[in-house]
């Protein structure tokens, strides 16, 4: 498979990054030496200076035999006419990363497949998709369903207080006879480790389980953790991310939203009727106590200093706040977010190169997603007849020890899959696993 | 600063010869009813001359663009200027000789008040009487205009809300947009009062009656070429007619402009219209009842007389088909407060207006949540839309010196020989462009025995709200006509 990513920023590299290691065939272009160099000496890519809306670039790229080109430029415009021209010139699939709204949901008005740009991604309005996402439970850091809820992905921190501390595997079992849900990671520090039976919990791990719908609770309380639903939300900055996740967001909730501003406060008032537009500081204290933050059920900063985020949710968090979510610009900070006390941090531009690696991958996968501050990867597939998964018990397979198969959906009912489950043909399997191990996981379902 | 009174003069010399043509087209009812002709072609050929030589003076002025100080001068200028040639034919013909009369009734005619010195209209020339309600009818048009695009362009009363296509833009230049969007809006205009004519001559109404009632029903000017007004019909098609055709002159225009290009979301979505229909709904059946139970006339006799009486004075047409002082103090209490309502802006009908009642009580209430939350930025909504804290602020202005100019007026009406009841209520009608009030100048009487120097009064009040008061009060400000 061959794909072109035009601009080598942050989205695009680690893009390229997700890509390279599915072993695709990869072009970069950008107009800038520099970050050129830093990716084709960190990743597998050719590389093409230039200017990705040339002729003269998109051919030495050779766009002709691409398979996909994805545009993601910080320039609007730029991508949408680099997906044109690339369309016209023969590559067979586009995406282009916008920042204008208009076009993902005025789709009605203009489609612009027709313009040959096949998808639009926006990463303000994936982050703020992902922020609601978050905000499902007060307790779960991160959280994915699979088929409307049949089965669920909760990511959760172990309190020092939960009855799993030093407990392992299989003695967490007898706390949970039901066995209605199953841990698939433990990410500790900057590891991300696929849990055998013998592995111990330990407090301030931040473990991963596939549970049933009777389990999540149970999941929950053995996590130390309150069962609490959130109600009143608010929102630190008015930027895009801010606005889109509070227009998200009150359909739902309470949501106030504080932005510095005061004539942005206006356009955001007028586009969000059922929103509290607050005018001022997130860092005044007081303003924020009269506003009510110690009622907040969930405290999200977004706006575009991501020290300022941080520090603020920190803030609200010494608040008795019970959920916050910071976003941040660096990366790196997000491995910070457990152990500063943040209880989410995201990335817009990680949140977007995984749904574009999401729309690349899909084929014999279904749905797919990768969890916050850990390279592990979630998989569901579609188990095909006569397929290497359906021939034996699940501890008899010789499944990659980097992956785990964390819960099965058959006949629209959820399961978690322990060792002695058997995966029949038109299954549905959940898998975790590293990305190392992808390629030899999809070999099962073949 | 310059005024372009090159422009200026050119503007009112086209307002004048449009006005003579007009006044030309009289002529052909006076011969058809044998009736002496000359004084009317007079009047016509003096207008005529008068701007034809006004744009003649003017035609090599290059400089043809009105900035928008001109604008508040144009605006008032036409209307005061068109108000007094269009005495002539009155004069002329020696059916109002009195000078300060005839001024009286062209400024009631041209601002569609339809208040009237007549005491027996039906004496008067089939010529004359036609032109009386020719001078609502070219005053409708002039409203359309103004309301839709001169005076949002100047930023009046929050008017920039009221059209369809608002957006707060502003503009240095009036033109291109004036001409477009009045051309549009009168095509609507001009087709209603043809389907209103058209409609009531199906129900048998004499077709000299209908052209006169479908001009000052459009307009919402209430001129009546009958003494007992629409009473004198006695059909409850026609009345009915008269009834709908009244509200639509009451609706906002480009919202009716809209309705034809198939867009009714736009009517869904509006909040002033939705209020406009339930205010005439609810206070018609809530008067049905009361007429009922004073008059024991039938049901649908009280329904119809207390619908026909709110939607006039609410559009502020002021025909009548009953004396609603006539029935219980409530009711006539009740009256004099709907002259204070008006119907929706960007319509024909004078007053206040209902959306700015809508945002000013919106406001308010807003006030109680603001107070709680002090850093809350809590816009008044309309139509899903927010609206700028400006607008409000400019529209509170206008409610005080609309409070002030009634209250003022009602006192200087009440030197005039007018008891109490009568002066506010002759005040309040003039200011809102109604006709009928209250008191001595209630439905069934005219402003005949008002002093000269309250006719003037009332004649002025009326030119004030016709042009939204500030218009008018804008030329008496210091700042207005300061050189720098």
């Amino acid at each position: 498979m061959r794909i072109i990513i035009a601009g080598a920023g942050e989205v695009g590299f680690h893009l390229a990054k997700l890509l390279a290691r599915e072993a695709k065939d990869i072009i970069i272009i950008d107009n800038d030496q520099d970050r050129l160099d830093l990716a084709s000496q960190s990743l597998d890519v050719a590389t093409v200076k230039g200017n990705s809306s040339s002729f003269q670039t998109l051919l030495e790229a050779n766009v002709k035999n691409a398979d996909l080109l994805i545009s993601v430029t910080s320039f609007e415009e730029n991508n949408l006419i680099t997906c044109i021209l690339a369309k016209k010139f023969g590559a067979k699939k586009t995406i282009a990363r916008v920042q204008n709204v208009e076009f993902i949901f005025d789709k009605e008005i203009m489609d612009l497949s027709e313009l040959g740009i096949d998808e639009i991604i926006s990463p303000e309005s994936l982050a703020a998709k992902e922020i609601k996402r978050l905000l499902k439970e007060v307790a779960i850091t991160d959280t994915f369903d699979f088929d409307h809820g049949k089965l669920s992905l909760l990511g959760l921190l172990i309190d020092k207080n939960s009855e799993l501390v030093g407990k392992t595997l299989i003695e967490a079992i007898h706390l949970n006879p039901d066995q209605n849900f199953i841990t698939v990671a433990i990410l500790r520090g900057k590891h991300t480790l696929i849990p055998k039976g013998e592995t111990k919990f330990r407090a301030g791990d931040h473990a991963y389980f596939i549970a049933q719908p009777d389990g999540v609770e149970k999941v929950i309380s053995l996590s130390g953790k309150e069962h609490a639903q959130i109600k009143n939300i608010m929102i630190i900055g008015g930027s895009k991310v801010g606005f889109h996740a509070a227009r998200r967001l009150s359909k739902d909730y309470n949501v106030k939203l504080v932005e510095q501003n005061k004539d942005k406060c206006f356009v955001l008032a007028d586009q969000l009727p059922d929103v509290m537009v607050i005018n001022g500081d997130a860092r005044d204290v007081e303003l924020m106590e009269e506003e009510g933050i110690m009622d907040m059920d969930a405290y999200i900063a977004v706006t575009g200093n991501s020290e300022t985020n941080i520090i603020s949710c920190l803030m609200a968090k010494n608040r008795k706040v019970k959920k916050t979510i910071a976003l941040v610009e660096n990366i790196d900070y997000i491995h910070l977010s457990q152990s500063i006390g943040v209880d989410t941090m995201i990335n817009k531009k990680l949140i977007a190169a995984n749904f574009i690696f999401r729309y690349v991958r899909l084929g014999t996968v279904i749905s797919l997603t990768s969890i916050h501050g850990s390279d592990a990867e979630i998989l569901e597939f579609n188990v095909p007849v006569g397929s290497k998964i359906t021939k034996n018990e699940i501890r008899d397979l010789d499944f990659p020890h980097d992956a785990i198969i964390g819960g099965v959906i058959r006949n629209n009912e959820g399961y978690t899959a322990m060792g002695n489950f058997q995966v029949r043909p038109k299954d549905r399997v959940v898998v975790l696993c590293k990305p190392e191990s992808v390629h030899e996981v999809e070999e099962f379902f073949k | 600063m310059r005024f372009n009174i090159k422009a200026i003069i050119s503007v009112i010399s086209v307002l004048l010869i449009m006005n003579g043509i007009l006044m030309l087209l009289c002529i052909p009812f006076s011969i058809h009813y044998n009736e002496d002709w000359l004084p009317i072609l007079l009047a016509g050929m003096i207008t005529l001359a008068s701007g034809g030589i006004m744009k003649i003076g003017v035609i090599k002025a290059e400089d043809k663009d009105l900035k928008k100080r001109d604008g508040y001068l144009v605006v008032t200028l036409g209307w005061v200027v068109m108000s007094l040639f269009g005495t002539l034919p009155y004069i002329f013909t020696s059916s109002i000789p009195n000078f300060t009369n005839a001024v009286f009734e062209t400024f009631s005619g041209f601002t569609t008040t339809g208040a009237t010195i007549l005491e027996d209209i039906e004496a008067l020339p089939k010529g004359i009487l036609f032109w009386r309600s020719m001078t609502q009818w070219i005053g409708g048009m002039g409203i359309i205009v103004l309301a839709v695009a001169i005076l949002p362009i100047l930023g009046i009363g929050g008017m920039q809300l009221f059209t369809a296509e608002s957006s707060g833009i502003k503009y240095d230049k009036l033109k291109p947009r004036i001409q477009d969007t009045a051309l549009r809006l009168w095509v609507i205009y001009v087709g209603l009062t043809g389907l209103q004519l058209v409609l009531m001559m199906l129900g048998d109404m004499p077709f000299y009656d209908a052209i006169n009632h479908a001009f000052t029903t459009m307009s919402s000017g209430g001129f009546s070429t009958k003494n007992a007004s629409i009473a004198f019909y006695d059909s409850a098609y026609i009345q009915y007619i008269i009834i709908v055709f009244m509200f639509l002159a009451g609706t906002n225009f480009p919202l009716l402009y809209f309705v034809l290009k198939g867009r009714l979301n736009k009517i869904i979505e509006n909040e002033e219209l939705k209020v406009y229909a339930l205010l005439v709904l609810t206070l018609s059946i809530f008067i049905t009842f009361i007429i009922f139970s004073e008059t024991w006339s039938g049901f649908e006799v009280s329904f119809r007389i207390a619908l026909f009486q709110v939607v006039s004075i609410v559009t502020t047409t002021g025909y009548v088909t009953a004396d609603y002082t006539s029935w219980t103090p409530f009711l006539t209490t009740l009256f004099f407060i709907l002259l204070f309502f008006g119907a929706m802006a960007g319509s024909t009908s004078g007053g206040f207006k209902l959306v700015r009642h809508i945002l000013l009580v919106k406001n308010s209430f807003l006030e109680i949540k603001r107070q709680l939350h002090p850093s809350a930025v809590l816009p008044v909504r309309l139509n899903n839309r927010a609206i700028s804290q400006d607008i409000i602020f400019n529209i509170l202005a206008f409610m005080m010196i609309y409070i002030l100019i009634f209250a003022v007026g009602s006192i200087v009406m009440s030197t005039t020989g007018l008891d109490f009841t009568s002066a506010m209520g002759a005040t309040a009608t003039s200011l809102a462009n109604v006709g009928p009030a209250i008191g001595s100048v209630g439905p069934l009487n005219n402003f005949a025995h008002v002093s000269d120097f309250g006719k003037w009064v009332l004649a002025f009040l009326m030119l004030v709200g016709r042009l939204e008061i500030f218009t008018v009060m804008i030329l008496f400000s210091y700042w207005f006509w300061a050189k720098n």
